[in-house]
């Protein structure tokens, strides 16, 4: 178990140059997009990731709070700030392609505005982990709860309030070349982003574990 | 029954208290005063088109922004004569404690939107919001104000305990009370249009409602227990490496 990580780092490195070569040299161009659309292999395995771990970020949080377990806590940690990792990429290469393809980077849709509001929430959830009070683990687990909870009603608010997705048809109607450039691509990001969590969740772990050794060690106050 | 009681007993006295003092309801009061003053200054060129397009997301942007106001105020009162702790320590159910805060917030903020929306109305009179069904607006600005404050109550009590952590609260509150305010607000919209799908989304309002309270109440004493100075029991004493 211990070399997971670095296992999964080298398949990521070897993947990586053959996601380029197949992205831009061996996968047709998309007729109506153009070459614009090539942003598409790595935007959507990186929106999959931050949803994805927003969902481990929301579960090992609610783990953390009924276990207090530090193993659960860590995760929820290291997933927290995969998302916002990830969530920054989509929210970066997404108005890149939209203003290409749809010639206005932000049209407000369901999608969009439930992305920036999810990257919202565990921003907010590293800021309290980061700069909160002394229960700020157990505030920043139920905020990650709410947050992952929050994610689908957002999505249908927006919905009803606003139906205007332009392209919503886009990954279904894909030629089976571009799927599996995509798998491709998924799957370097994927190898990548959990080693990543891994590494930083065992550093987190000792973290913790050195702030109780300290808090261990600290001698009792004499009674007054 | 008892948890009924006891959530009644708890916010009787901060009602009794906020009666004595009428602390929060002035400044509450005043500051949505200011805001509706704020409002009709930066937009009063709209024209008419655009007020009834701009009242809905005025209005909950104001609820929010009391509402963070009010909050702060429910539990800082707690903190500053130190008996939040002893609120803990007490042997009531901790729900009760929640419940109470809660119905102390919904209304207080009921209050305010009650100034705020004839407020608005009276600014904006092209918004339409005196011509609006009485009964669809009241259910729809509590429905509103009761999911801000569910999901506000439980996270102001969280850091009730640490002063100066204030700003932590406005981080947290805005992101995870959107999912709330956007329903109030298509709500908002479709009202003022005369829109016959209303009542559906008032009951999907509702539905949110009865979810984030219960997810606030479920969530209360987790992130409660131990929230006094020092106090941090029974985790696992050692991580094995």
């Amino acid at each position: 178990m211990k070399y997971v990580p670095h296992a999964l780092l080298a398949l990521s490195a070897v993947l990586f140059p053959y996601c380029v070569q197949r992205v831009f040299l061996a996968t047709p161009i998309e007729s109506q997009m153009g070459t614009a659309q090539k942003i598409f292999y790595f935007h959507v395995p990186l929106a999959w990731i931050c949803m994805l771990f927003a969902v481990v970020c929301g579960i090992a949080a609610g783990v953390q709070l009924r276990r207090r377990s530090d193993r659960a806590e860590a995760l929820a940690l290291a997933a927290g700030e995969m998302t916002v990792l990830a969530g920054l990429g989509v929210l970066i290469t997404g108005p890149i392609w939209g203003d290409a393809t749809w010639g206005t980077p932000w049209t407000g849709d369901a999608r969009q505005t439930s992305t920036a509001l999810l990257w919202l929430v565990f921003v907010a959830y590293l800021l309290v982990r980061t700069y909160g009070p002394a229960n700020a683990e157990r505030l920043a687990a139920a905020l990650a709860i709410f947050g992952a909870i929050n994610v689908p009603i957002i999505y249908y608010a927006v919905k009803i309030w606003k139906t205007t997705h332009p392209q919503t048809g886009v990954v279904g109607s894909l030629p089976q070349d571009m799927w599996n450039t995509l798998w491709v691509c998924l799957l370097a990001l994927l190898s990548l982003a959990i080693a990543l969590v891994w590494i930083r969740a065992g550093q987190a772990r000792l973290a913790i574990a050195l702030d109780r050794a300290w808090i261990d060690a600290e001698p009792e106050p004499a009674p007054a | 029954m008892r948890l009924w009681r006891q959530t009644w007993l708890l916010a009787r006295n901060d009602l009794r208290q906020e009666a004595r003092q009428l602390e929060l309801v002035m400044t509450a009061g005043f500051f949505t005063l200011v805001m509706v003053v704020l409002f009709a200054v930066a937009f009063f060129s709209l024209d008419d088109d655009a007020q009834a397009k701009a009242v809905p997301g005025m209005l909950w942007l104001g609820v929010a922004f009391v509402g963070a106001l009010t909050l702060t105020r429910v539990f800082g009162r707690e903190r500053e004569a130190n008996t939040f702790n002893a609120l803990l320590a007490a042997p009531v159910d901790r729900l009760a404690i929640y419940l109470s805060k809660l119905v102390v917030t919904v209304l207080v903020l009921a209050l305010c939107s009650a100034l705020m929306v004839p407020g608005l109305g009276s600014v904006f009179p092209a918004a339409g919001i005196f011509d609006a069904d009485p009964v669809a607006l009241v259910s729809l600005v509590l429905l509103g104000c009761i999911g801000y404050a569910a999901v506000g109550t439980l996270f102001a009590a969280g850091l009730a305990s640490a002063a100066g952590k204030n700003v932590l609260l406005s981080v947290i509150l805005y992101p995870l009370t959107t999912p709330v305010l956007l329903f109030a607000l298509v709500a908002t919209q479709r009202l003022l249009e005369g829109h016959a799908e209303l009542w559906s989304v008032l009951a999907q309002m509702l539905a949110l409602d009865v979810a984030l309270v219960g997810v606030g109440a479920w969530l209360f004493e987790s992130v409660l227990v131990g929230a006094g100075p020092r106090a941090n029991p029974a985790r696992s004493p050692r991580v094995s490496s």
